[in-house]
């Protein structure tokens, strides 16, 4: 079946740790919403017409897609188990409203899950495009060279004042929606943090916590993102974001070299106690891990931990979630039992790459 | 009524919680009723939802009913009226854009700091005319700015220009790309 290369804990391309400040802007992703001019949108359409609109987005992907050198797996989203479904959330591969769509939908993934393609998600169309590190240009450049080969082959519902027309009134104009994953544990300690999201909404763009909005940043992953789509053009959208991430990127620096200089007894001491619990404990809890995650990581950035490699906490990030752990441990886990793989996951992974292995009981 | 959790402060929310099969109601001051977080639960997962947000600004689709006919915007095309998109915050289909027109431009400053207008990629297959469009329009706006300030042969250059463009329109475009 198509999706199981998907599936595997291997990293995806964007996890890789490479890219411009990597360090603090982990990841890059640009979404296009497009919908078809001839069919009524995903709220009203029949399944008659999901079906046909699947079926027209698809073949022109799989048979076309190959012009930009891409190689797409088309893989129906009810065709996949629970668990399978909530693998490819995990990995952001696809977004949690797809998988409870009352319609048939789908999502064509390249091979190097770069890009990523959701049908009859909210609107008929949703290009993803994902980058390590900080590639705001390079993101959208590939999201808008398959969107531009897409609109050759289809009709795409678009208005002369309104732009790319979508389900969603927050939506229209360019359909863009460009967010950068920031790792901001000094500007959070500092709580610097809570006087920076006010600024940022007042200039039309928007920063929320890795897992859902409001909430309290897990593991001070914060996603900054565009949040108008009308009377800016993606050129002006995309400096403006590039702009805000920078002086962002700035602030969070200068806050970490205060606390490195103020205050470097108590903060290595956090850090080390976080590698501790990451390589030795027996129950972990997706809260502790992504906070000690996140002092580990800092603690590569300051270069007291030298041992670790970044891109294993990138995977760990993802691979410490409830569907992967269950595919990990090969059976249906409950909460408890699910600290217990996730300890055994995070003690396998860092200390087989060398980390304080000795003496250590991996049974 | 004092609050049955700190015995302190007045009680100023009734929280109901299914405790053991039984549904038990605690009377709680508005800081223990905070602290109290089994009752988000309570609560709408999404408490900013793009639906509620505009039902909160136009609490009646009394906008949406054309004055000179006195019915509900309907769209012909999926047959959304204008209280469901209000309702759902999402639109049925494209013509949707059309059909509600007279109230979206209301609803789209909200949503996008004022703009009311594309400026951004356009289709290929658009592409021209809407190019030339835009041109003209960028062009009479350069020219208002030369007459202002009595650069008369510079404005009159401009108008040469937009003249062309217009002419290309009217003629239709010859090679179509």
């Amino acid at each position: 079946m198509a999706v199981e290369r998907f599936l595997q804990p291997h990293a995806s391309s964007w996890m890789a740790n490479d890219g411009k400040n990597v360090d603090i802007a982990m990841s890059t992703r640009v979404r296009l919403a497009r919908n078809l001019n001839n069919f009524k949108f995903p709220y009203a359409f029949t399944e008659d017409e999901a079906l046909k609109v699947d079926k027209e987005i698809s073949s022109v992907l799989l048979d076309k897609g190959n012009e930009l050198d891409y190689t797409f797996s088309h893989i129906s989203i009810e065709e996949l188990a629970e668990l399978q479904k909530e693998i490819l959330v995990e990995k952001h591969l696809i977004s949690p409203y797809l998988i409870n769509s009352h319609h048939s939908g789908s999502v064509l993934l390249s091979d190097n899950e770069e890009l990523s393609i959701m049908v009859n998600e909210e609107d008929h169309l949703r290009i993803q495009s994902l980058q390590s590190g900080f590639q705001l240009q390079q993101a959208y450049k590939i999201a808008n060279e398959l969107d531009s080969l897409l609109e050759k082959n289809l009709s795409y519902a678009f208005h002369e004042k309104h732009g790319y027309l979508t389900s969603c009134p927050t939506n229209v104009g360019t359909g863009m929606r460009a967010s950068v994953m920031l790792h901001l544990p000094a500007l959070t300690m500092s709580h610097q943090i809570q006087r920076i999201i006010p600024a940022i909404s007042r200039l039309g763009m928007v920063v929320r916590g890795i897992y859902g909005e409001g909430s309290e940043a897990l593991g001070n992953v914060y996603q900054i993102s565009n949040q108008l789509t009308l009377g800016k053009s993606e050129y002006e959208i995309l400096q403006d974001l590039e702009n805000m991430t920078e002086q962002i990127i700035q602030q969070e620096r200068k806050a970490r070299e205060a606390i490195a200089l103020n205050s470097p007894v108590v903060l290595e001491d956090r850090i080390y106690r976080s590698l501790g619990v990451l390589t030795h404990s027996r129950l972990l809890t997706t809260e502790e891990a992504a906070t000690c995650l996140s002092d580990v990581r800092l603690g590569i950035d300051l270069k007291m931990i030298q041992d670790v490699d970044m891109s294993i906490l990138n995977e760990l990030m993802i691979f410490m979630q409830p569907a992967f752990l269950q595919q990990y441990a090969d059976k249906p886990l409950q909460p408890k039992e699910r600290d217990f793989a996730r300890a055994k996951l995070f003690r396998e992974r860092l200390n087989k790459n060398g980390i304080n292995s000795e003496g250590e009981d991996l049974a | 009524m004092i609050c049955d959790q700190c015995g302190e402060r007045s009680a100023s929310v009734i929280v109901k919680q299914q405790q053991q099969g039984q549904m038990v109601e605690r009377n709680l001051c508005h800081i223990c009723a905070a602290e109290n977080h089994s009752i988000n639960i309570a609560f709408e997962q999404d408490p900013l939802a793009i639906h509620q947000l505009l039902s909160n600004w136009f609490p009646n689709a009394q906008a949406s009913i054309n004055p000179v006919r006195k019915e509900i915007a309907t769209c012909p095309s999926c047959g959304f009226t204008f209280s469901k998109f209000l309702r759902i915050g999402k639109f049925g289909c494209a013509s949707c854009y059309d059909a509600f027109s007279p109230q979206l431009n209301e609803i789209f400053k909200r949503f996008h700091n004022g703009n009311i207008e594309h400026t951004g990629k356009i289709p290929a297959s658009y592409g021209t005319t809407l190019k030339i469009k835009k041109e003209i329009e960028e062009l009479r706006k350069q020219m208002q700015i030369s007459i202002q300030g009595e650069h008369f042969e510079e404005a009159a250059r401009l108008r040469d220009e937009v003249k062309v463009l217009s002419a290309k329109l009217e003629g239709g475009i010859q090679d179509g790309s």
